[in-house]
């Protein structure tokens, strides 16, 4: 997810500024031990999700054929397919590479979709309060009330699976504590003094929550959005594994929820690890950046 | 005490507000429906007659707004009509289901609790120690792993290979007993309930534990513990009395936990093939039983609602500083 950050950074971003910033975090996160490995390996998940599918031997449904013409089925682990096959000859190394793709495309952009909204509405509730901030809490509280899971099976029942509805379900998961979150930043930054200064120095209301307040929330915007890519690759995969995911491409949790029909649990250990290791060391690649992230943001973790 | 009485009501009002809010979202939705329940339901060979028949039956020829108070009265009021499928009340079923989820989720959670307390109060102690800052990573990573992969694993391991334990399901075919006390209470339902709850502790234990130990931590700087220091007491006897007063946030956290994990288990529910309400909402959304579908998804809301408010009121008697924020 970091490199995702670097990657749309020198792409969209002029300022050489925000680059510089990123990168300057991104080596302190490095100095420890759990943020390196974690950033190491995370790196490697984001080269396997742009080259992936480039180098995956197979295609994602395509099936695997024996010398004789027929479907491999349930081949074990071999040099040809290192991970061999599924009951559709399907090679489930290639899928676990296609796997990745979806499964960062889905966290990345959700977790950048919910950070913006969860910033904007915890940035103007929290500047602005009265009726303004009564509104977008009680919002946040009706949020909170819905469990996402059945909430999101209800949907994508209505709806049918897609993956833009997947993305746009995560995202509307993910917003609301990163709003509670920043609202609460927000209190305490705008009874700072220079905040004063700035509407002594006749600012306006915008320019003060935009180029004085705003800024100073965006490291922990960061944080939520990096937690925000854990939630979103996590999220799919449930709702893959339960069969309502996108059918047209391959996921960690399609992987799962193919093998697990299919009872490859019973007979074919290579169908069913290779993607839950994948989502595991994937989630705990994040939990370890962030980990070392808020200790970055929050010396204190590191007494308590 | 004005201040309490002023905040359980503010929050008795908001956990209405949002109960009816999630109420509307779930009726729009609903009334979203590619076609509606009827062409499920009514059979292709229907006469248009007998079309308008059943819908005038059922009340869908009526306006909107009757239709959104009809449906709000029943709701609220637990009556959840008839399933499509099993053509039972719903209510029933719903109920049913609740207490096979909460047969799953009870024992998990007592037992967190229990095994966390002591983890943490262990943790709190020995703080800043080497064993304690690997097992507090230890647990910080844990509660980050998928918890149905884990299942998926445990079951593959302990059932599938070495057999120990039955392959999911939450009683034996035929093990089936009269009522469902009865039913529990047998060994056979013990055998199935080890797996799903071992693989829920794994990861509902971290929460108890991360929480006791940071307020152990604060309870160890008090004065009492040096009384009780000058009174002889063993360092064990003393962490007995720091971990008794260290013990009522858990209060909270417990009614937090619970409301969860009745819409979190759906996957393991689903793993472990057990009939509880989780899966049930899957399955009637697979046969398209919009009766039960909307009934679970309801209760489910309810619950962690209904836990939420209630940490929140146990918060504010624990701790009677948040009632005049």
């Amino acid at each position: 997810m970091a490199e995702a950050e670097i990657l749309t950074a020198s792409g969209a971003r002029k300022k050489s500024g925000a680059i510089a910033a990123i990168a300057r975090v991104l080596g302190v996160i490095g100095r420890y031990p759990t943020g390196a490995i974690g950033l190491t390996l995370i790196l490697l998940f984001a080269v396997i999700a742009v080259i992936g599918p480039a180098v995956a031997p197979f295609g994602p449904f395509e099936a695997t054929q024996n010398e004789l013409g027929r479907v491999a089925r349930l081949l074990p682990p071999s040099g040809s397919n290192l991970l061999g096959t599924t009951t559709q000859g399907i090679d489930v190394f290639s899928q676990l590479l296609w796997g990745t793709r979806v499964a960062l495309i889905v966290g990345v952009i959700s977790a950048i979709g919910s950070v913006i909204l969860g910033t904007l509405i915890g940035l103007v509730s929290g500047y602005f309060g009265g009726w303004v901030d009564e509104v977008l809490m009680r919002v946040t509280d009706v949020a909170f009330g819905i469990p996402f899971l059945p909430f999101a099976l209800v949907v994508i029942s209505i709806a049918g699976p897609s993956l833009p509805l997947v993305i746009l379900l995560v995202t509307l998961f993910l917003w609301r504590t990163t709003s509670r979150v920043i609202r609460a930043q927000v209190l305490t930054l705008k009874t700072r003094p220079f905040i004063w200064a700035a509407r002594a120095a006749g600012a306006s209301e915008f320019g003060i929550l935009f180029i004085h307040i705003a800024p100073n929330v965006l490291p922990l915007s960061f944080l939520y959005m990096a937690i925000g890519v854990q939630g979103g690759v996590m999220l799919e995969a449930a709702l893959s594994f339960l069969g309502f995911g996108d059918p047209n491409v391959i996921s960690w949790g399609g992987m799962l929820n193919h093998a697990f029909r299919a009872g490859a649990m019973r007979t074919a250990w290579w169908w069913v690890v290779p993607p839950g290791l994948a989502l595991s060391l994937f989630v705990i690649s994040v939990f370890m950046v962030t980990r070392a992230y808020e200790e970055l943001l929050n010396p204190r973790l590191r007494e308590m | 005490m004005h201040g309490l009485r002023a905040y359980l009501l503010r929050r008795l009002i908001l956990l209405l507000f949002v109960v009816v809010s999630v109420l509307t979202i779930l009726f729009v939705l609903f009334k979203l429906l590619p076609g509606n329940p009827l062409s499920v339901f009514i059979d292709s060979n229907y006469s248009d007659e007998m079309v308008q028949r059943q819908k005038r039956l059922w009340g869908l020829d009526d306006p909107l707004w009757l239709q959104y108070v009809r449906y709000m009265w029943n709701m609220l009021t637990f009556d959840f009509g008839t399933s499509f499928f099993q053509m039972t009340p719903v209510s029933g079923i719903v109920i049913e289901k609740l207490l096979h989820t909460g047969a799953m989720i009870v024992p998990a959670v007592v037992l967190s609790v229990v095994l966390g307390a002591l983890l943490g109060s262990w943790l709190g102690w020995r703080r800043g120690s080497r064993q304690e800052g690997a097992v507090v990573v230890g647990l910080l990573a844990l509660r980050s792993v998928p918890s149905f992969f884990v299942g998926i694993l445990v079951l593959m391991v302990f059932s599938y290979q070495l057999g120990w334990f039955p392959p999911g399901g939450m009683v034996s075919i035929g093990g089936h007993q009269e009522s469902f006390w009865e039913t529990i209470l047998t060994l056979d339902f013990l055998g199935h309930l080890i797996l799903p709850c071992l693989v829920l502790m794994t990861r509902e234990i971290t929460s108890p534990a991360l929480l006791l130990r940071s307020t152990m931590l604060e309870v160890k700087g008090s004065d009492f513990l040096d009384i009780l220091r000058a009174k002889g007491l063993s360092e064990r006897r003393i962490r007995v009395h720091a971990t008794r007063n260290a013990l009522l946030p858990l209060v909270t956290d417990i009614a937090v936990m619970m409301g969860f994990l009745f819409q979190g288990q759906v996957l393991l529910e689903i793993i472990f093939a057990w009939p509880g309400v989780g899966r049930e909402l899957v399955s009637a959304l697979n046969d398209l039983d919009y009766p039960v579908a909307q009934a679970c998804f309801f209760v489910m809301a309810l619950i962690i609602l209904v836990f939420n408010f209630i940490a929140d009121v146990l918060y504010g008697f624990i701790d009677p500083r948040v009632a005049y924020d």
